[in-house]
């Protein structure tokens, strides 16, 4: 019994309604002017018209591959596995950018609880140790947290590769040079 | 000011530019050292799998625009830094392909096929020399006909096309990248369609950004470096760790193997190599000049067509390919080597790059500003300097000092980068991620650049999952804006024409031609199902 994927023919369904729903409603509705337009009578090119050849492009993608890409021999698809692996990875990721954001003014407010000082994170983000507050766990927590994704258990050798590869990053780009500024220090 | 005095300023802009440091009293310029420690990462970054070219480009580029800032000086060190990384890259992706079976780069799959059997048979030295002499070969010949080849073709451009037949143009790149890339024209329909999209949200004339759905994180649109490095170097790592991750690492160790025989490349071994040599260079530089082709198709080609003229003039007794033989790995290396300098035949005659590692060239050039690469840098005005045509000829000499090292110093790195391939890939990759997304804060200095880059990296990792490639999608994004541009230019040059890619002979062949690509490879491809 012949098994074949059906993926093209899913992925061409989703262009092709993706790029009506472009065509028809999100340039309409998102764009103020249209394909040409008439200003101080002159005739000019109107913003719908570029993201309306997105559209036709991913619309005629859709076409060919409904009705002549359907059978093709390579279709390979999404699976469950697919997605829970890259839904793994976003999480570690997400709980890596959250700590490098927060970690530096918690920090700094545990510190001031202790000392009594009223000290700032925003004003304490451009000197050491504070600068590296965030990046240096965060980075920590992001780089041994996609190793031990992989190898399927938290090591303490991951972890200190971890430190070092941030260390090493902070060499690279943050010792050499006074105006670049490491994440998240260009936002507190 | 003459053909030959622009050559020779473009020379000297190199030879003496900024002084770093000097020698017995002879200054050495930043351009050159840059040349140098571009070419030397490159190959340590081809002989690492896992890593490529681009990746390395990527991360050094915020690097060297902080260090040189955004001046013409900075120009020809910071292109000279990513033209040492391309070249490096092309040879170092044979390392691990020969020694470990591992190809360090895509294009270097068909060197495994010869080159690791050599080291099975202790002959892996010569495998590596038949490799490097090979790979600089076809280097040297595809830099000559790009010099030769890219001023004429952007005198023909600047000449016969006017605004109408340069948006065609554009169009039919845009079209022919996404027919032949990936091997699905389909799939380089909506690759393309989705770099457009994303190039043109928040961008326009309009007051309004549009398509930026009302919201404050989408008025600025979409960073260049967020699109670009998102969809091809974050994309990449998701799905390089995922099939970690499916492998369960599959444990073992590497085998010893003791070189055994003579290891050097002797003047009769050159001999035989060159016929397979040369074809190949041949057919890389063809393949190489069409934008989006890509080095992968002409190493396969390169192979394939050697092996055809191997099997008719072998002996009886002589070993097949496949099995561990030089002229193998000569017609691939050859052919893989010689795609990266006729690459840059498009993207400087016409601004259109044709492959990854020109995407970085133009950024680097966008980056900085004061070179457009495109037609209008071969004008060779007479009472007045053209200072971008100085550039160009200076990436020209950069590119043969670069050869230069790959013929001197090229070989002997090349075989001391075995180590590299002894770094787990799976530590490597998370590594580079946090990389990447440190080089797109540093450019940015805003979280929502990470938020961006990570969603078109999980967008390139779903390309991926579906087979479809996200170079079509790079490309677009890059010549999106451009597009549009010059078709408001021809519009209004045109006097409101609406018809104005129909009505002129040359914009209607390049329509035509657009539309027939799509057509003739859709067929094809039903053809072959």
């Amino acid at each position: 019994m012949s098994t074949r994927s059906r993926s093209n023919l899913y992925l061409g369904l989703f262009c092709l309604g993706f790029a009506l729903l472009l065509l028809f409603v999100w340039i309409p509705l998102d764009t103020d002017t249209g394909w040409i337009e008439k200003v101080r009578r002159q005739v000019t090119i109107g913003d719908s018209l570029a993201p309306s050849v997105a559209g036709i492009f991913l619309l005629v993608g859709g076409i060919i591959l409904i009705l002549i890409e359907r059978s093709a021999r390579d279709q390979p698809k999404l699976t469950g596995g697919n997605l829970r692996f890259i839904g793994s990875v976003l999480l570690i990721l997400f709980i890596s950018f959250a700590i490098m954001r927060y970690c530096g003014p918690l920090l700094v407010s545990a510190t001031n609880i202790f000392t009594g000082e009223t000290l700032e994170y925003r004003l304490l983000r451009d000197t050491v140790p504070w600068k590296y507050a965030g990046y240096f766990p965060g980075g920590i927590v992001l780089i041994s947290g996609l190793i031990s994704l992989i190898e399927g258990r938290l090591t303490a050798r991951s972890v200190v590769i971890s430190a070092v590869a941030v260390v090493v990053l902070i060499a690279i780009y943050d010792l050499p040079f006074d105006d670049l500024l490491l994440p998240p220090n260009g936002d507190v | 000011m003459g053909v030959l005095d622009y050559i020779w300023l473009g020379i000297l802009s190199v030879f003496q530019g900024p002084e770093l440091f000097s020698i017995f009293g002879l200054p050495v310029s930043v351009t050159l050292v840059m040349i140098l420690c571009g070419f030397l990462l490159g190959i340590a970054v081809g002989a690492t799998p896992g890593l490529a070219g681009p990746i390395a480009m990527a991360i050094a580029l915020p690097i060297l625009i902080s260090v040189f800032g955004y001046t013409q000086e900075a120009l020809l060190p910071v292109m000279g830094f990513l033209i040492g990384i391309m070249k490096g890259a092309t040879i170092g992706g044979a390392v691990p392909a020969i020694l470990f079976n591992t190809p360090g780069t895509p294009d270097a799959y068909m060197t495994t096929l010869d080159g690791y059997p050599m080291t099975q048979k202790g002959q892996a030295k010569k495998a590596l020399r038949v490799a490097h002499f090979s790979s600089a070969s076809g280097d040297t010949f595809s830099d000559i006909v790009l010099i030769v080849c890219a001023p004429f073709l952007a005198l023909l451009v600047e000449a016969y096309l006017d605004l109408p037949e340069k948006t065609a143009l554009l169009i039919l790149s845009l079209s022919f990248i996404a027919a032949v890339v990936g091997g699905s024209p389909a799939k380089g329909l909506i690759s393309t369609g989705l770099g457009l999209l994303a190039v043109y949200v928040a961008t326009g004339e309009d007051f309004y950004p549009r398509l930026s759905l009302g919201t404050k994180q989408l008025s600025q649109g979409f960073p260049i470096a967020t699109a670009v490095l998102g969809v091809l170097i974050i994309g990449s790592v998701f799905k390089g760790l995922e099939e970690l991750w499916h492998e369960k690492r599959k444990s073992g160790g590497i085998a010893m193997i003791r070189d055994s025989g003579d290891q050097r490349l002797h003047f009769a071994d050159i001999r035989r190599l060159l016929p397979f040599i040369a074809r190949s260079a041949v057919i890389g530089t063809a393949i190489g000049a069409l934008p989006g082709i890509g080095s992968t198709l002409a190493a396969t080609l390169g192979y394939t067509i050697g092996k055809s003229r191997y099997q008719r003039r072998k002996a009886k007794d002589d070993p097949d390919f496949g099995t561990g033989v030089p002229e193998g790995i000569a017609a691939t290396e050859a052919a893989n080597s010689s795609v990266s300098g006729a690459n840059l035949i498009p993207v400087l005659s016409l601004g259109i790059p044709g492959n990854a590692a020109a995407v970085f060239l133009i950024l680097a050039a966008e980056s900085i500003g004061g070179f457009n690469p495109g037609p209008s840098v071969f004008r060779f005005t007479a009472d007045v300097v053209n200072p971008e045509l100085v550039v160009a000829f200076g990436l020209f000499t950069a590119m043969l000092i670069a050869n230069g090292l790959n013929w001197t110093i090229g070989g002997f790195f090349m075989r001391s980068m075995g180590i590299m391939t002894r770094i787990p890939k799976h530590i490597l990759l998370p590594i580079v991620l946090l990389l990447t997304l440190t080089a797109i804060y540093v450019q940015e200095t805003r979280m929502e650049a990470i938020w961006f880059a990570l969603a078109f990296g999980v967008l390139g990792y779903l390309m991926r999952s579906l087979s479809i490639s996200p170079l079509p999608f790079v490309i677009a994004f890059i010549l999106g804006g451009k597009l549009e541009e010059s078709a408001r230019q021809a519009f209004a040059a045109t006097g409101g024409d609406a018809f104005f890619l129909f009505t002129n002979p040359i914009a209607l062949v390049f329509m035509l031609m657009s539309v027939g690509v799509i057509v003739f490879t859709a067929v094809k491809s039903k053809g072959a199902t």
